[in-house]
């Protein structure tokens, strides 16, 4: 076959495809899922969640087990939403040698129940020191923390307010707060909650929500020249977080769902392109070697047809914990059978072609005449099929991955799935954790289904209408 | 001639599964030796202590060295490889999968095989309960497609095939299981039967009521395809010239569908629910698992949590087995509808 019947070939399937709507709509997702994994960075808070997966220092700013910050919408009570922010004024003073440098952030509080936790977060050389305080919108100054870094040759610096500053905030409450007759315990007492709710007797117990602008101000005293303390910025872990929620390991479940996308891909793709090559090739070769090669042929093929795939996956699974690698190649392993029968069929009809004959005449090689003049004529056909296997390739891998098998230096959708059902999320109805891993295995499969099923339409024409 | 032909099928079924369960063995060999051994130390740990004290050092441990080499006789742990091999391979076909080291069966039996047997009725229970509702959907559904192929409903009914066919089934059970067992709760959120189980005909009307959802979520995903298939085989049934002549002879659409289309439709369409139990027991079987009903699928869950290896080889086995055993059935049943088949064809 020659470059240009090959690419007249594939103009006129162009051509056909065209007309078939749904194949079209499945090219689109198609190329939405591959967009994803190259604008991945820009359009997910935690980047590096496909290295990071099971570090948990890279979780550690976010809230457990929130719900996805569109539920606010849906709600009475709004939730303060889980945030970064970087944008602050900043000024700095000099008094001798010693530098005082003030950053002051602005939040807008607008909700009913506040984040759960406010974090500072800098770069720190030499030995500075950081005072946090909080402008409340009633006026009140409330100084916070004050860290002392001892001398450090540059280390990131985290300061909780919910945790470091329990007794300033209780302290701040306890002012407005009736004391006598009800004790009230100080470590039951959430910093944040007494920061953002109105001064007035219930702060500590009952707090209502004091809503309008905050200033936190972060003021570092910095002894000599040579000490820095840059990029600062403050988290906020919120009652509501990012797209898609948290699971129960502060982990956000939309970047995981997004760097689960490339995986998929690539173990779907790779699997089925795999696998429907050697079954399109060992059903041609088997068709036109014939005699006994056939024979042999045919019973290896009916001994893998009787294993049931599944099973033998997790079992091969649980023994020898393959990595991502390996399972895609135990699968294609399995997966080529698929097509042997139907092909080795198309196969047989082929080979009785005169042109075949012709090229036997003229005394062309066995391979010549499987690779050069029968296996083209099934390129469409193996399309289909590849495009069908895929969704099929992607569930199994889930399947083990739900099981707890998966490649752990991965992250898959079948992973989070397993780690939602160990984590209790169907228990506890941690809907955020469950149904975003599935809707995109089942997305990913339909677009698939569309595209191969848009390709089998066209290769029998017979079944579309009466 | 049919016998002859049925005769010929099973025993190259076992063929195959001999063969299979030698590859498996060989492949496996290693860690259930280990398993082996270690359960071998155990054995001989709990015998001396069982032992009078009276024994000198040296004496104790000759008599352990002499246990050890019993023991690995009597498993064949001291002959090569390909032997051992060979053994395990008998081992399996005869039944005898060993002893599982942590897991027990209900009635608290260690062996393998009672563990694995009590659980084969429920897995095919649940599967076949589920194929069996799918199949009648979706010959109801399938005929509808056929009958009106490229209309609004067969193309619309197509999409919803595509939209489920890459929606793992355990996927759905959880949301399931979410929606109906925690939050709206009517339906029990898994297991076999309420505990206690209730006795004489309430135990059945119960062990449906827990059959029910996992049952639903089965033919949720699952009757669309079979509606496909069928669609697709009673369509191309309909354009044979003998179904056109049947339609210019006079006869009616409907008999004409049911009486002469149908007829030949049936063989692939036992072939497609046949095929369709053992995808699922080859693709689908821990979906049981999501529903704690304790089949051959869960089975899988937990051998694999407690690390149970001779159950899980054991259950590998089985399920092997079963798989075999239903492609060779399948192969009768098809032969018996399909009289072409049992004469062989030309050669």
């Amino acid at each position: 076959m020659k470059w240009i019947d090959f690419k007249a070939g594939v103009q006129d399937f162009w051509n056909e495809f065209k007309r078939v709507k749904f194949g079209l709509f499945g090219l689109i997702l198609l190329f939405i899922f591959i967009l994803t994994v190259f604008i991945n960075p820009y359009i997910v808070p935690f980047p590096e969640a496909s290295i990071r997966w099971r570090d948990i220092t890279y979780w550690e700013d976010n809230p457990v087990s929130a719900p996805p910050a569109w539920v606010n919408w849906f709600s009475s009570t709004k939730r303060a939403p889980s945030l970064i922010m970087e944008e602050h004024v900043f000024s700095e003073e000099k008094m001798g040698k010693i530098k005082l440098s003030r950053a002051v952030f602005k939040y807008e509080y607008s909700y009913d129940l506040p984040p759960l936790d406010v974090i500072f977060h800098g770069y720190a050389i030499g030995s500075p020191v950081i005072m946090l305080s909080i402008e409340r919108p009633d006026g009140h100054i409330i100084e916070l923390v004050r860290r002392p870094i001892s001398k450090s040759d540059g280390k990131e610096v985290r300061v909780s307010i919910g945790k470091d500053s329990r007794i300033e905030s209780y302290n701040f409450g306890a002012k407005f707060e009736n004391l006598e007759g009800n004790r009230i315990e100080r470590e039951m007492v959430k910093p944040t909650s007494v920061l953002f709710s109105e001064a007035k007797e219930g702060i500590l117990v009952y707090p209502s929500p004091l809503k309008g602008t905050y200033k936190l101000i972060a003021e570092i005293i910095l002894p000599s020249e040579n000490d820095v303390v840059e990029d600062i910025y403050f988290t906020f872990s919120g009652g509501v977080s990012g797209w898609l929620g948290t699971d129960s390991s502060k982990r956000d479940i939309w970047s995981g769902v997004v760097a689960g996308v490339k995986w998929a891909l690539l173990i779907g793709l790779l699997t089925a392109f795999t696998a429907v090559s050697i079954g399109v090739t060992y059903g041609v070769m088997s068709a036109y070697l014939g005699g006994w090669k056939d024979s042999l042929m045919q019973r290896i093929f009916e001994l893998f047809l009787g294993v049931p795939l599944l099973p033998v996956l997790i079992v091969m699974s649980a023994i020898f914990k393959p990595n991502i690698w390996i399972m895609i190649l135990m699968m294609s392993c399995f997966f080529w059978v698929g097509p042997v029968k139907t092909v080795r069929s198309m196969g047989l009809q082929i080979k009785e072609e005169t042109y075949i004959e012709a090229a036997q005449a003229f005394g062309a090689s066995s391979s010549r005449i499987i690779f050069k003049h029968m296996v083209p004529l099934l390129i469409p056909y193996a399309f289909a099929s590849m495009a069908l296997y895929v969704p099929s390739a992607i569930v199994y891998e889930s399947s083990i991955s739900l099981l707890g098998l998966g490649d752990s230096t991965i992250v898959t959708w079948g992973q989070i799935l397993h780690d939602a059902l160990t984590g209790g999320a169907v228990l506890n109805g941690l809907w955020w954790w469950v149904i975003p891993p599935g809707l995109f295995i089942a997305l990913m499969g339909m677009t698939f289904a569309f595209i191969g099923f848009a390709m089998d339409n066209i290769l029998h024409p017979k079944l579309r209408t009466r | 001639m049919y016998w002859k032909y049925c005769i010929r099928r099973i025993i190259y079924g076992f063929a195959i599964f001999v063969i299979l369960i030698f590859i498996f063995s060989a492949l496996f060999n290693a860690t259930m030796e280990n398993t082996l051994r270690s359960r071998i130390e155990e054995e001989i740990h709990t015998e001396t202590m069982r032992l009078d004290t009276r024994m000198t050092p040296e004496e104790l441990t000759r008599y352990i060295a002499e246990r050890r080499e019993f023991k690995q006789r009597l498993y064949h742990l001291d002959k090569p490889t390909w032997s051992r091999i060979f053994w395990r391979a008998f081992n399996v076909l005869s039944l005898d999968f060993g002893k599982a080291t942590i897991m027990r069966s209900s009635s608290g039996e260690a062996d393998v095989w009672i563990i694995i047997a009590e659980c084969i009725p429920r897995t095919i229970l649940l599967f076949t309960t589920a194929i069996f509702i799918n199949i009648i959907l979706g010959l109801w559904l399938g005929l509808k497609k056929a009958q009106r192929a490229g209309s609004l409903i067969d193309k619309t009914t197509s999409i919803g095939t595509m939209i489920v066919y890459g929606m793992p089934s355990w996927w759905l059970g959880m949301l399931v299981i979410m929606f109906f067992a925690y939050t709206v709760k009517i339906f029990p959120s898994g297991g076999l039967h309420s505990v206690p189980p209730p006795t004489g005909f309430a135990y059945y009307i119960d062990l449906y009521y827990h059959m029910t959802l996992p049952v639903l979520t089965l033919v949720a995903i699952g009757f669309w395809g079979s509606a496909f298939l069928i669609r697709n085989i009673v369509l191309g049934i309909l354009q044979e010239d003998y179904i056109m002549a049947a339609r210019t002879r006079g006869i009616p659409e409907r008999k004409v569908l049911y009486g002469h289309a149908m007829r030949t439709a049936a063989p692939p369409i036992v072939t497609m629910a046949l095929l369709s139990l053992l995808a699922s027991v080859g693709g689908n079987i821990i979906f049981e698992g999501i529903f704690s009903w304790p089949g051959l699928g869960n089975l899988y869950w937990i051998a694999i949590e407690q690390n149970d290896i001779p159950v899980l080889m054991g259950n590998l086995f089985i399920t092997t087995a079963l798989y075999m055993g239903g492609l060779v059935i399948l192969d009768l049943i098809y032969g018996f509808l399909d009289p072409r088949i049992k004469v062989g064809g030309k050669q």
